[in-house]
Parts: structure tokens; C-alpha cells; sequence
């Protein structure tokens, strides 16, 4: 990269035949392309990278509940969906976040939180199973990998050369990335990773043997609550609404969901587990 | 201690609640399709929705009782048809967090929060003592009565 640089200053300085100089930023424009098209298969083990760094930050807004019943609980309901996905082998964690507010956030990785203003508001495992299976699916489809590229492909796109002459592996680079990462979560991603997730959520929570009402049932408790709840603003402004939501689940996942429905939704459990501070 | 939650929690099922069904709706003596149709409910009818049993609920509709589709119902007093219902939740809740606007005073993880979230390593590393292998989380369904499915995606 620094060869190119010189190369680049070189060409500048002292040729100043026009044609020379396109050929030039030509190859330098092709090298950010070159950049682009590496970060599009970002490996396993950066994916995992990216997402400690995210998780951490995450955990730097809120921390977790200090209770390790709990904790363990969700993860074991957790690793069972996860269990059911095509990436089983993610080093799979889950953490119920210390806050108010009514969310859930998947990160790259196998990262999944949920916060303790959700979880309370939940009346069986098959709903915790049903909001992490949504989570999950974020995870196995890469939703948030992929819209950190697209992000950092924009960046590039925008500021082609800034970015060409940089390491990618630089801090700044990387700094630049995690930002991107983050905003994401207030940001939210497209409507239609959202309504996919429902979907193969209802779909993944069912392989795990719950009854695939889970997810549905909490989203008729979100959509009874006041809209101008404050602890709903960051959900609702990074998701479709609830009721558009369940809309989209009735076309298409009705026969799924009917043909699970007899599976356990374990209240007591759930109860005992989760509802015991 | 666990009992008494029980107790304090099934209420929340079984209870009446006010719902209102979102489309012509067949209301059924019991939870099945292929039960008899009571009558049928026009859309933004108001209903008390009761226990929940699979994707059914029982609901009573003015002197009738029967089960209607759980995503028939959208639970909350006031009616709110299909996507404008829909539209204006979102909208609200859009405006409610525009960030120009104080919400109500709810502390903890919001949109400021996160942008000016610093890293936290100690609670990442602590968060991995709890998570489970793969063979705890199977011992752990089993306990629970849960079987593996095949179940095929929906695209």
C-alpha cells in the first residue's frame, strides 16, 4: 500500500501527461475495489472478532443483570435453538442486558442479548425461546455482518482514496468498522431481515420443540402496550410495528404455527427460572 | 415462593383482556378449523380475549362465546385496523424517539446510550462463564420435554 502511495505522488509530481495520470487513479480506485471485495467474504473468525468488539461496546451501554441464575437459564435456552440452526458451532452466548427498555440484539458472532425490561414481560420459555430464535436467525443470515459491509463499502465508495491508502487492518480502519457496528443497533436493518427472521424464528423455535406461538405472543404483548412507552422508542424505531409484524407472520407462517402449536410452552419453568428474584 | 409466582403469573394468561379483531373473523365453538363457526365477527369488533390454547384464543363477543385465530386478535382497548393501526404505532413511536423529543425519563439502554458506549471487556469475559456447551443445553430440553423437529423453512 505505501508503494502505491509513492507511486501515486510520483505520478503527480512529475508526469503530467493526463493519460498517465487516469491509468493511476484508475489502479487506485480498482485497489479500493480490491478492498471492497475482500471485506465481502469476511471469514468465520473475524466475524467472531467483530463481534466481541461490538458485544463489548454493547455491555458498555448496559451491563449485565447481576443475577447468574438467570444468565445460565437463558443460556441454556438459547444454546438448544441455536443448537437447531446451520451454524451450530458458533461459540454461542447469551446475556439478559440490565435495562428497562423493551429490546434484543443479535451480534456477528453468536453474541445474542436480551434486555431484563423484555424478559419481564414474558410469560412462558416458549416466548424467551421464541425472542432469541428471532435473534439467532439475525446471527445464522449473517443480517448485521452483512449490513456492516455494505456500511464500510459505502465509506469506501464515498472516500475511495482516503480509504485505498489505508491499512484495513489499521486501528483507525477497524475503529471506523466498530462505529459503523454500533449505529447499526440504533439504526436497525432492513425491514425485510426483520421479517425473515420472524419467520425462520418461528420455524427455529419449533425444530427446538416449543410451541411456535412463543414469538407471536410476545409480539401481541408489545403491540398492547402504549406506542409512546419510552422503554418501546428503540425497538420501534429499529423494527417494524408489532402489528405489521404479526400481519406478516398470519400469510405466511399460519400452517407452521398450527402444526407446532401442541408443543410445550413451559410456564413453569419459566417461572421458576426467570421470574425468581 | 415459586407457587405463589405461579399463581401471580397465570392470571396473565387466563384473564379477560380487551382485544379487537383486526378481520372478518369465524368465531368457532372450539379451537380448530374445522369446528363449528358460532358466528362470524365483522372487523374492529371488540372482544374480551380469555386463555390462550395453540393459535387459538377464547374470546366473548357481546353474548357469544367461542375461539378465534390468535392472529385475528390485536390485543389493547382501542381499535386499531390493519395497517393504519399499524402505521400510526409505528409513526409514534418514530416521533418518540427522533432524539429532539425527552422521553419520560427511562434510564438504561437508549439510542444515546449506545453512541456513547465505551467498550467493556470485564462484563464480555464475564458473560462467557455462563454460557452452556451443547451437551448441557440437550439435558436441559430433555428436561423439559422438548424433541428435536423437522421442520421445514418458509421463505
Amino acid at each position: 500500500m505505501i508503494r502505491l502511495v509513492a507511486v501515486f505522488f510520483l505520478v503527480v509530481a512529475v508526469t503530467p501527461a493526463q493519460a498517465q495520470f487516469n491509468f493511476n487513479i484508475n489502479k487506485i480506485i480498482d485497489s479500493a475495489k480490491n478492498l471492497r471485495s475482500a471485506t465481502h467474504e469476511i471469514s468465520e473468525p473475524e466475524e467472531i472478532s467483530i463481534g466481541n468488539d461490538v458485544a463489548s461496546r454493547l455491555l458498555g451501554a448496559a451491563p449485565l443483570a447481576a443475577e447468574p441464575r438467570l444468565q445460565r437459564y437463558v443460556n441454556l435456552v438459547g444454546r438448544w435453538v441455536a443448537a437447531q440452526t446451520s451454524r451450530p458451532g458458533l461459540p454461542w452466548r447469551f446475556g439478559v442486558l440490565e435495562a428497562p427498555q423493551v429490546n434484543a440484539f443479535a451480534v456477528p458472532g453468536g453474541t445474542v442479548f436480551v434486555t431484563r425490561g423484555l424478559v419481564e414481560r414474558m410469560k412462558s420459555e416458549a416466548e424467551l425461546a421464541g425472542v432469541l430464535a428471532h435473534e439467532i436467525v439475525h446471527v445464522q443470515q449473517k443480517h448485521h455482518l452483512k449490513a456492516i459491509q455494505k456500511g464500510a463499502q459505502t465509506a469506501l465508495a464515498g472516500d475511495a482514496l482516503a480509504y485505498a491508502l489505508k491499512d484495513a487492518r489499521s486501528t483507525e480502519a477497524r475503529d471506523k468498522l466498530l462505529s459503523l457496528g454500533t449505529e447499526l443497533y440504533s439504526r436497525g436493518l432492513d425491514k425485510a431481515d426483520e421479517f425473515e427472521a420472524d419467520r425462520l424464528g418461528v420455524v427455529l423455535a419449533a425444530r427446538a420443540g416449543y410451541d411456535g406461538y412463543g414469538l407471536p405472543a410476545v409480539l401481541q404483548t408489545l403491540q398492547a402496550m402504549n406506542a409512546q412507552d419510552s422503554s418501546l422508542a428503540l425497538m420501534f424505531k429499529t423494527h417494524p410495528a408489532p402489528g405489521e409484524r404479526l400481519g406478516a407472520l398470519g400469510e405466511k407462517m399460519q400452517p407452521t404455527l398450527d402444526a407446532y402449536a401442541a408443543q410445550p410452552q413451559l410456564v413453569e419453568r419459566f417461572a421458576a427460572e426467570a421470574k425468581s428474584r | 415462593m415459586m407457587r405463589f409466582l405461579i399463581v401471580l403469573l397465570f392470571p396473565a394468561i387466563c384473564w379477560a383482556e380487551p382485544a379487537t379483531v383486526v378481520r372478518v373473523t369465524d368465531l368457532k365453538k372450539e379451537p380448530a378449523t374445522d369446528a363449528a363457526t358460532v358466528t362470524t365477527l365483522a372487523e374492529n369488533v371488540a372482544v374480551d380475549a380469555q386463555e390462550r390454547k395453540g393459535g387459538w384464543v377464547r374470546v366473548r363477543a357481546g353474548a357469544a362465546e367461542g375461539w378465534v385465530r390468535l392472529l385475528a386478535l390485536r390485543y389493547g382497548g382501542t381499535a386499531q385496523s390493519g395497517d393504519s393501526g399499524a402505521r400510526e404505532l409505528f409513526n409514534a413511536a418514530r416521533t418518540g424517539s427522533s432524539g429532539t423529543q425527552v422521553t419520560t425519563g427511562v434510564r438504561g439502554l437508549d439510542e444515546q446510550m449506545l453512541a456513547n458506549a465505551r467498550p467493556n471487556p470485564a462484563e464480555l469475559a464475564k458473560m462467557s462463564q455462563f454460557s452452556s456447551t451443547a451437551d448441557g443445553a440437550a439435558a436441559f430440553a430433555a428436561q423439559g420435554h422438548l424433541q428435536r423437529r423437522v421442520v421445514p423453512e418458509v421463505k
